[in-house]
């Protein structure tokens, strides 16, 4: 696994502010990913910097899915507590893996048939990833959206917690 | 890419039914998704077959998500009416596209250099689609638990009147008040008698308490008085005790429908400010 991936990791590591600014211009002008259009420009590079920097430690690790959910349900709780729909934090998060290719291609990194062979394992393995975040991070939102529904029910409709301090309560923590 | 993806749809078209099966014995025991370890062959299998013989339109269309959005919303829709949640939903799905390739690597399709570049490019088209997938099921979704809602709460506000005017409230109410009174006349006035007429005067009291909730307890009061003072002024030889224990249960039921229908109104309330994924955030 590291063998083949080595070369995707180091690019990704390396340039994750380059992808991530790729990234931003990307979902700042894309019809799926509204909610980004008047979004900081700081806070939203500053989720894919965090994904792109902890890409090795989840594309190499011995359990995919136990880091994934650790790290994308802080990304679930982060984007909720910003207001980001569900469907446009899935979608970003889609686009950050796109850049990843998008860069990986215009750099050339797999161009013998061997390095094509080494693509294919290192897609399915980066897809797989993907896979895991989208779970999480639906599963996630939904844990959140019930807290805070529940929140609002037990201080009869008064204002209730922030979206800010429902995600807090349970970071990295199995709402049900 | 028709071309380099020819083989793919071919094999998955051509053996939907056997690969829709291998995919129901992975979700039937998938720990990531334990609604479909209960759900019948019958419900499940048919949605992958489907989804597996439309791969083809969805594949090779112009207009990729134009299509994905079609035939996932449909996706969407009947896992949301059999019940099963969205996270659930949405791996499912992955676990159909992870069931194309575990198909096409045992029938070994993709050997040569040559094929193993094709492979890369039918990958990277089966990822589109589903990256289109997982946003218009999650939008969808949240649509649905919309909908669902104001469905849900439609029949409450058409009891409570509350898209009509006040005024046609007040003109119920007050026909209701008016045949109340005559009722209770013409039972101790005339017929000299307390029988069950009283029953009728919980029509008003509830509806009152639906509309108008605590100030509706006045409608209540109103009536036990009515009561009352028909029977001190047209039954004076019979007890008041009966009349009297009817009119405390004027106000008794009053009280329970307003706390009631303002405990509805709260959820109402509640539910329209429920965090929606897609709602903005709260400031």
């Amino acid at each position: 696994m590291k063998g083949y991936a080595t070369k995707l990791i180091e690019v990704t590591e390396k340039h994750a502010d380059r992808i991530a600014s790729q990234w931003l211009g990307d979902v700042r002008v894309n019809p799926k990913t509204p909610s980004y259009h008047t979004f900081s420009d700081e806070k939203a590079l500053s989720h894919a910097v965090a994904f792109y920097r902890n890409f090795r430690s989840l594309f190499i690790t011995d359990k995919p899915f136990d880091a994934a959910q650790k790290f994308f349900t802080k990304y679930a709780d982060e984007r909720y507590s910003e207001g980001i729909p569900l469907h446009e934090a899935v979608y970003a998060l889609i686009l950050m893996r796109r850049h990843i290719w998008l860069f990986a291609e215009f750099q050339t990194l797999f161009v013998s048939t061997v390095e094509h062979q080494q693509a294919a394992e290192s897609l399915t393995r980066t897809l797989l990833l993907f896979d895991y975040a989208t779970y999480v991070i639906a599963e996630r939102y939904e844990a959140l959206m019930k807290r805070e529904t529940e929140e609002r029910f037990r201080r009869d409709g008064k204002p209730g917690p922030s979206r800010q301090t429902v995600a807090a309560g349970g970071h990295g923590k199995q709402v049900r | 890419m028709q071309a380099v993806a020819t083989k793919l749809i071919d094999v998955t078209e051509t053996n939907a039914e056997k690969i829709a099966r291998q995919w129901f014995a992975d979700v039937r025991k998938n720990p990531k998704t334990p609604s479909y370890h209960t759900l019948a062959e019958d419900r499940a299998i048919p949605q992958a077959v489907d989804f597996y013989t439309k791969f083809r339109a969805v594949f090779a269309a112009k207009s990729p998500f134009e299509e994905a959005r079609r035939v996932y919303a449909k996706y969407a829709d009947e896992s949301y009416r059999i019940g099963i949640p969205l996270h659930e939903a949405i791996y499912a799905l992955t676990l159909m596209r992870r069931h194309i390739w575990l198909y096409a690597e045992f029938q070994a399709l993709f050997i040569s250099a040559v094929e193993q570049q094709q492979a890369v490019e039918s990958l990277n088209r089966t990822i589109l689609l589903f990256d289109y997938a997982t946003y218009v099921i999650s939008d969808r979704y949240q649509e649905l638990m919309k909908g669902e809602v104001d469905k849900q709460l439609m029949a409450l506000r058409a009891l409570g009147m509350e898209e009509s005017f006040t005024g046609s409230k007040v003109g119920i109410m007050t026909c209701l008040l008016v045949a109340c009174g005559f009722l209770t006349y013409y039972y101790h006035a005339v017929m000299a008698s307390g029988v069950i007429f009283t029953h009728l005067f919980y029509i008003p009291i509830v509806l009152a308490g639906i509309w108008w909730k605590k100030k509706g307890i006045y409608i209540s009061v109103l009536l036990g008085v009515i009561l009352i003072v028909s029977h001190l002024l047209f039954m004076k030889g019979v007890p008041l005790t009966d009349d009297l224990i009817r009119a405390i249960m004027f106000v008794v039921v009053s009280s329970v429908v307003a706390l009631l229908a303002e405990g509805f109104s709260k959820i109402e309330v509640l539910y329209r400010a429920s965090p929606q994924a897609g709602s903005p955030v709260e400031t």
